[in-house]
């Protein structure tokens, strides 16, 4: 395996103040280049505070954590559109923040739109839109920022199971197609073995990395295909020890 | 790694030829024969816009190629799903939407009018001190004729405009350095509120005797009113602000300023325009006190001058005369310039409810 490795997590360790409990603790995590990896983890687990490290919104208390320079695009639960931009001037609005000069950033951002089948929809403002219709125009937005890796902290979580799934199925072929790096998070069992190469999972309070599950994304995969519900048997069995450690 | 499984039994292929032969191979061989453009794969009119020839990603361009029939199935679905879950937004004709906002406060004038007429038939009040509609009209009539009711309008409105711009360049800044600075805000904000409850006519005599009886002294007093609305206006637009969109737009790479002007401000419009429709009116309100009280020297005549002219006269048809125009040209303002620029800003945004309004 000659990728190469983009995000180095090593030994990291996170408190907000010195008296304060360990949120993240001893967490060692290398993440190659067009990876896709999914980071589960109950409530209390660290996940997004994990992201916000990642992102460089945050910075260590203790280990090391070697990022790309130029950060990573993030996308959150809420699409968080500008409502007073149609679907097509939000993407611009990536664009014009790159620094993309004005004349290329219409086309550029109707190329995006098309990318996540939007393309008849570019006028339309978020209002107008439907939850994942909203999510995708967001998932273009965070194309358009063009950084090797994306970080998505649970994008699908407030979607109705019909449009998760067909997100689902959207954003693997997006990830084949742009050969983007992808973090992504979620308390989802399902959905993390539905979509990662990797599944790391986090235990809670304080976050360590509880277990790791690499699968084969070669070939078309289902939420309902019995690898995906194998493998999202033995992870849950895992999270729920790991859970049930906290009750003592 | 405590655990690592090969679902599918198999392996997945080195770096440089994952993206080609991760396509599947189970249910496509039609995988060869994929056409030419990605173009044909489309359903007709997606991508229509896309200006030929353009390819400012070149990776994503490159491997569009791939396009293959399980991807157009995917778009058909997607398709699909988002025309289920939008629905058509139907708007009411505008001509109906018209006669619906203007009909019923007409109809409630010509009732009050009628009221008011009847009254004076039945009851005979005296004529002095409460007159009639008819006398009411007559008079604004004869005003007409003599030129002063117009002189009066366009004296009044051209200052009123004139002040109340003054206000928004003046308080826009101010409000926007309010709300962003912390520090700022908290010395200066209860400062602001204070004034907003002052009323701008106690501005008056000190204004006299600073400026004299001249247009300066109208000026200050408009300022004094109409510019802490604004500002308040401002900081609570600004407050209302959603903390994700600033958080999108730090993600995004915005710098302050320009997550001040692409995001905190357009996303503050609605409040904005909210302080801006209140800051126009004290302008109006402190124009006319301040005209009633100061009258002569270098100050025009304004409608609070018509007003107190029909006082000093014990004209009390007159004095219903400026009263009357006065309310009327807030309440045109209000409908010609404020509630369609409302209206259309709480549409784009989805904030509107068709009919409501």
């Amino acid at each position: 395996m000659s990728r190469q490795t983009v995000i180095r997590i090593d030994g990291l360790g996170k408190r907000f103040g010195e008296r304060a409990p360990l949120v993240l603790d001893d967490v060692t995590l290398h993440v190659e280049e067009g990876e896709f990896v999914c980071l589960l983890g109950a409530s209390g687990c660290g996940k997004s505070t994990l992201l916000n490290l990642i992102a460089g919104l945050d910075r260590p208390s203790t280990g090391t954590i070697e990022v790309p320079a130029d950060g990573a695009a993030v996308m959150f639960q809420e699409s968080a559109l500008m409502p007073w931009l149609s679907a097509r001037r939000n993407v611009e609005l990536a664009l014009k923040l790159r620094g993309v000069p004005r004349a290329e950033r219409r086309a550029k951002a109707l190329e995006l739109l098309d990318v996540v089948n939007l393309a008849d929809a570019a006028e339309k403002r978020p209002h107008e839109l439907s939850g994942g219709m909203r999510q995708r125009v967001a998932l273009a937005r965070a194309l358009a920022q063009d950084r090797k890796v994306l970080l998505m902290d649970e994008p699908f979580a407030a979607l109705d199971a019909i449009t998760r799934d067909l997100l689902h199925e959207e954003l693997e072929r997006v990830w084949r197609e742009t050969g983007r790096t992808i973090v992504f998070v979620t308390h989802n069992v399902r959905e993390a073995a539905r979509l990662g190469e990797r599944v790391v999972l986090l235990s809670s309070r304080p976050g360590r990395v509880a277990g790791e599950w690499r699968l084969d994304a070669s070939g078309p995969r289902r939420i309902e295909s019995p690898e995906v519900s194998a493998v999202s048997i033995e992870i849950t069995e895992r999270l729920r020890k790991e859970i049930a450690r906290n009750a003592a | 790694m405590p655990h690592d499984i090969q679902t599918a039994g198999r392996v997945a292929p080195p770096e440089a030829t994952r993206l080609e032969t991760s396509r599947p191979a189970i249910d496509s061989p039609g995988l060869d024969t994929r056409p030419p453009s990605s173009g044909a794969t489309r359903p007709a009119g997606a991508g229509s816009d896309l200006p030929a020839g353009s390819m400012p990603f070149p990776e994503l361009v490159e491997r569009e190629a791939s396009s293959s029939p399980d991807e157009a199935e995917l778009r058909e679905l997607a398709a699909g799903l988002d025309r289920l879950q939008t629905d058509e937004t139907r708007r009411e004709s505008r001509w109906r939407r018209f006669w619906s906002g203007v009909l019923p406060p007409v109809i409630l004038i010509v009732v009050l009018l009628v009221v008011w007429q009847v009254y004076t038939v039945v009851a005979r009040p005296r004529p002095d001190l409460y007159p009639g509609p008819v006398e009411v009209f007559t008079a604004i009539g004869a005003a007409w004729e003599s030129g002063r009711l117009q002189l009066a309008v366009t004296t009044s409105l051209e200052r009123g405009v004139i002040g109340f711009l003054i206000a928004v360049a003046i308080g826009t800044p101010i409000g926007l350095a309010l709300a962003e600075v912390g520090w700022l805000r908290r010395a200066f904000g209860p400062f602001v509120s204070g004034l907003q409850v002052l009323p701008s006519v106690a501005w008056v005599p000190a204004a006299i005797i600073w400026f004299g009886l001249s247009d300066a002294t109208v000026y200050f007093v408009i300022l004094m009113g109409a510019v802490p609305s604004i500002i308040n206006g401002l900081i609570s637009g600004v407050n209302q602000v959603p903390p994700q969109l600033r958080r999108v737009g730090r993600v995004l790479g915005a710098n302050r300023s320009q997550l001040a002007t692409l995001v905190v401000l357009p996303a503050a419009l609605p409040g904005y325009v909210g302080g801006l429709k209140q800051g126009w009116a004290f302008s109006w309100r402190s124009l006319m006190a301040a005209e009633i009280i100061a009258t002569g020297g270098s100050i025009g005549f304004g409608l609070g001058a018509l007003l107190d002219q029909g006082r000093q006269l014990a004209d009390l048809s007159a004095v219903f005369v400026a009263i009357l125009v006065i309310l009327f040209v807030g309440i045109l303002v209000e409908l010609a310039i404020f509630a369609p620029i409302e209206r259309a800003l709480l549409r784009r945004r989805g904030l509107l409810q068709e009919g409501t309004r």
